[in-house]
């Protein structure tokens, strides 16, 4: 009786020791993803950085809040809006957000640019995904992190779900989860959920800041009919039209989609109905997201070179021409993005020359030669007011 | 990439199966398949941090595990009472006809689980009095047990909170709207056929004698101590539903706290501190393989993600030929439900949805159809969540072998359904209001 109360209390002990140290090593990576700060040189054009908070204060302190960075040419034009990482773990959205902000170069008029929009989402990977927390771009001076998020905010950050969202102020039902999703709940609420009060802070600033031309990007599974595609709202959709057909035939592939009037919460509805801004989303390709891959891996994010998808391919159940042994590069989602952006302002330019922005940065045909990290500048050699940690 | 994850899917369910026969546990089987395949991840460098992927999948269902501890809180303080205990007596006085009788606690058993999405609420707030009926009705231990599980997966597929469907419109960018009839009137349907099924040649007991065999009633417990708890916690859902924009957001495990601290408060017997402590302890005690079951799952997921198995299993299924589509659902949603949970609608159902749109078919009857199918897969290993618990609720100790023949007709009947929903959705577009 004794020999079996004292095997149990060691199998009990042993069990408790392995778990501590899973708890542990676990426990540090999970700090690390939640506290690491991804890096930034700004461009000479940077002119000023707010917060979130400084348009709805009760952000300020939170994980939520996240830097708006402005670039002003000073001289009168009209105003661009670009949003990165609403979604984070489609990082291409972000990447292209920096890699935007080091080189950007503002003639006339200026932009905005909120790298993550989700910044609490960016701080761990997607629960039952198995995600990696991290992804490298190789530059001339060494390797950059930066991270993989998730889809939703942190539930650290916004807990608990309900069990039904309900979206503001339409009242449709969504998933729960969605209640920290940036792009489900846009125009938001001052008094709401931490999201809530994200989107209603962005509305503020495309409102108050008379923002003209506002641009959403994101990610999209080769298996979402979504997918190289511009999605804008009605006022914007002659724009996104023409933007469409014209890197079609000079560039890349891109369709152009309306924004569907029942699907609430997203930022080509909502900035539309809720700000006189031009509002537009972009998807780029993005096997990682894909619903049946291979195993959850750095290069399926960098890369995403997938078997699987290959034969999904075959089987005529993709929405791009996806070739298994090449995948869709991280340079390739970055440029098209960046490209796509850019062609863009040259509409809505040439659609209203009183809100003309001239701005220039790296293209498609740029990124796809030199690859991304050779936009990237290296902060040991910068000046330390233009170095930001986010 | 096929071989690598083939062999790592096939040493996984040889690890489980091998565990299963020396352990006697699903639990710890699954832990031990989900190490085999993380360690395989780990060997391939397709993955850095064993325990990484180990921790986080046990953050997957955390919510789910709370929910059914605060859950059991309140029915078993609720319980202390004697309150339905009293309910019982009271609805078996009023009559004792089986077929109303049946009904009632069938429909009583869908309004949780239709507005939470969880048939485990309907398990867990009401399985214990449809019990003490079914079986004063003349339903054996097993059929009891078949009634309380079967209603409960209609309650999480009924409307309005049907969270398979709006996973799957979440992924296909589907407004969730348009569902309430196409997901109410097959559930009615199966419920009819089920109760008739379920209550066909059971003989009720006589009152007295039913009366008799019910543990005595508290005597002075008035109304009011029997009602208000429930009704706390249907307000607080339907305030939560109803008026979301007016309060904070509760969720469901602050909301079941608050309903169980309205029971301790009603309770006619003050009870001690050193009481309500050994009631919870007793609670843990109760649900602690059911949390070790949730967190299990949210390993194997993560494992199976981390490796690509549960792509390889998407894959296959989805490349398959229609026909071999229609039947091959009929097995492989629920038994992915079983080890996946609601992720099982998000792997297969965007990419579903996505199939049939290029046929033109009526989407809103396809994910209605597949959301039907989903659930069935609740009462299947590894996890067989709601099937374990409609189990332990009941008292059910027969084999579980014995309770899945017991399910099959409604589940059968319930896949019938769904099956021809999807094979001729536009013949039930009209239900799409």
């Amino acid at each position: 009786m004794s020999e079996k109360l004292n095997n149990n209390i060691t199998v009990k002990l042993i069990c408790f020791i392995i778990a501590a140290i899973l708890a542990i090593v676990a426990g540090i990576q999970f700090y690390d993803h939640r506290t690491y700060k991804e890096t930034v040189v700004v461009s000479d054009s940077f002119t000023e950085k707010k917060m979130l908070s400084d348009y709805v204060p009760s952000l300020k302190n939170t994980m939520a809040d996240t830097p708006v960075f402005f670039f002003d040419s000073g001289v009168e034009g009209g105003t661009v809006l670009y949003l990165g990482g609403t979604h984070p773990y489609e990082p291409a959205a972000s990447l292209s957000a920096f890699v935007m902000m080091e080189n950007i170069n503002v003639e006339k008029g200026r932009v905005i640019i909120i790298p993550q929009a989700n910044r609490s989402a960016t701080t761990l990977g997607m629960l039952g995904n198995a995600y990696p927390q991290y992804y490298h771009v190789d530059t001339e001076w060494g390797s950059v992190k930066y991270k993989i998020g998730d889809r939703w905010a942190h539930p650290l950050d916004s807990w608990p779900d309900p069990f039904t969202y309900r979206h503001y102020p339409s009242g449709l039902q969504l998933t729960y989860q969605d209640l920290r999703n940036v792009n489900r709940c846009y125009p938001g609420r001052e008094d709401g959920a931490p999201i809530e009060r994200v989107c209603y802070a962005i509305m503020e600033i495309i409102r108050n800041e008379k923002v003209d031309l506002a641009i959403d990007s994101h990610e999209a599974a080769v298996m979402y009919p979504v997918v190289e595609t511009y999605v804008a709202h009605e006022r914007a959709l002659d724009i996104a039209m023409m933007a469409a057909m014209n890197l079609s035939a000079t560039k890349f592939y891109m369709k152009c989609e309306a924004s569907p009037t029942n699907l609430r919460g997203l930022s080509h509805r909502e900035w539309g109905d809720f700000s006189d801004t031009l509002a537009i989303l972009m998807e780029t390709p993005q096997p990682f997201t894909d619903w049946i891959v291979g195993p959850m891996t750095e290069e399926l994010q960098t890369i995403g070179a997938d078997e699987f998808l290959g034969t999904a391919m075959e089987h005529g159940l993709t929405y791009v021409e996806y070739d298994k042994n090449v995948g869709c590069p991280m340079k390739l989602r970055v440029g098209r993005h960046l490209s796509g952006a850019a062609e863009a302002i040259d509409w809505t330019n040439a659609s209203f020359p009183e809100k003309e922005v001239v701005v220039n940065w790296p293209s498609y045909e740029e990124l796809m030669e030199h690859d991304c990290g050779y936009f990237l500048h290296d902060p040991a050699k910068a000046d330390t007011d233009k170095i930001f940690e986010i | 990439m096929y071989l690598d994850t083939t062999i790592i899917l096939i040493a996984m369910v040889v690890a489980f199966v091998l565990s299963s026969i020396f352990l006697k546990s699903a639990e710890i089987s699954m832990i031990i398949a989900a190490s085999v395949g993380i360690l395989f991840g780990v060997a391939h460098g397709w993955t850095s941090s064993f325990s990484r992927v180990f921790v986080e999948g046990l953050f997957t269902n955390l919510d789910i595990a709370l929910l059914f501890v605060t859950a059991s809180f309140f029915v078993n303080f609720y319980s202390e009472s004697g309150a339905i205990t009293t309910l019982t007596r009271k609805l078996v006085s009023k009559s004792n006809n089986k077929w109303v009788l049946l009904s009632a606690m069938a429909i009583f058993m869908l309004i949780p689980g239709a507005i939470t999405g969880a048939g485990s609420i309907s398990v867990f707030v009401l399985g214990s009095m449809v019990a003490m009926i079914a079986r004063a009705m003349g339903l054996s231990e097993k059929k009891t047990a078949a009634f309380v599980f079967t209603f409960a997966i209609l309650s999480a597929a009924a409307p309005p909170v049907n969270l398979w469907a709006m996973m799957i419109a979440s992924g296909s960018d589907m407004p969730y709207v348009g569902f309430t009839t196409p997901l109410l009137v097959p559930i009615l349907i199966v419920g009819a056929l089920s109760i008739i099924y379920f209550g066909w040649g059971s003989k009720p007991k006589d009152t007295a004698e039913i009366l008799k065999n019910l543990p005595d009633a508290s005597k002075d417990i008035a109304w009011w101590r029997i009602i208000l708890p429930p009704a706390v916690l249907l307000g607080v859902f339907l305030v939560s539903y109803y008026l979301p924009f007016n309060i904070p957001v509760i969720g469901l495990p602050l909301t079941f706290v608050i309903a169980c601290i309205v029971a301790i408060i009603c309770n006619p017997n003050k009870l001690s501190p050193k009481e309500c402590w050994n009631i919870m302890d007793k609670t843990m005690e109760q649900i602690f393989p059911l949390i070790a079951t949730v967190l299990s799952v949210g390993v194997l997921q993560n494992a199976m993600s981390a490796t690509g198995v549960k792509g390889l299993i998407g894959i296959t299924f989805i490349t398959l030929p229609l026909v071999w589509i229609y039947i091959s659902i009929l097995f492989i949603a629920p038994l992915l439900q079983g080890s996946l949970n609601y992720g099982s609608a998000v792997v297969f159902g965007a990419p579903l949805i996505f199939l049939f749109n290029t046929m033109g078919y009526n989407l809103t009857i396809i994910a209605s159809a597949m959301s039907l199918i989903f659930p069935i897969g609740d009462c299947l290993p590894p996890s067989r969540i709601t099937g374990r618990l409609s189990c332990e609720v009941v008292g059910y100790e027969g084999s579980y072998g014995s309770f899945l023949k017991a399910v099959l007709v409604p589940c059968l009947i319930l896949a019938a359904v769904a099956l021809v929903m999807m094979v001729f959705p536009d013949k039930f577009a009209f239900l799409v209001l």
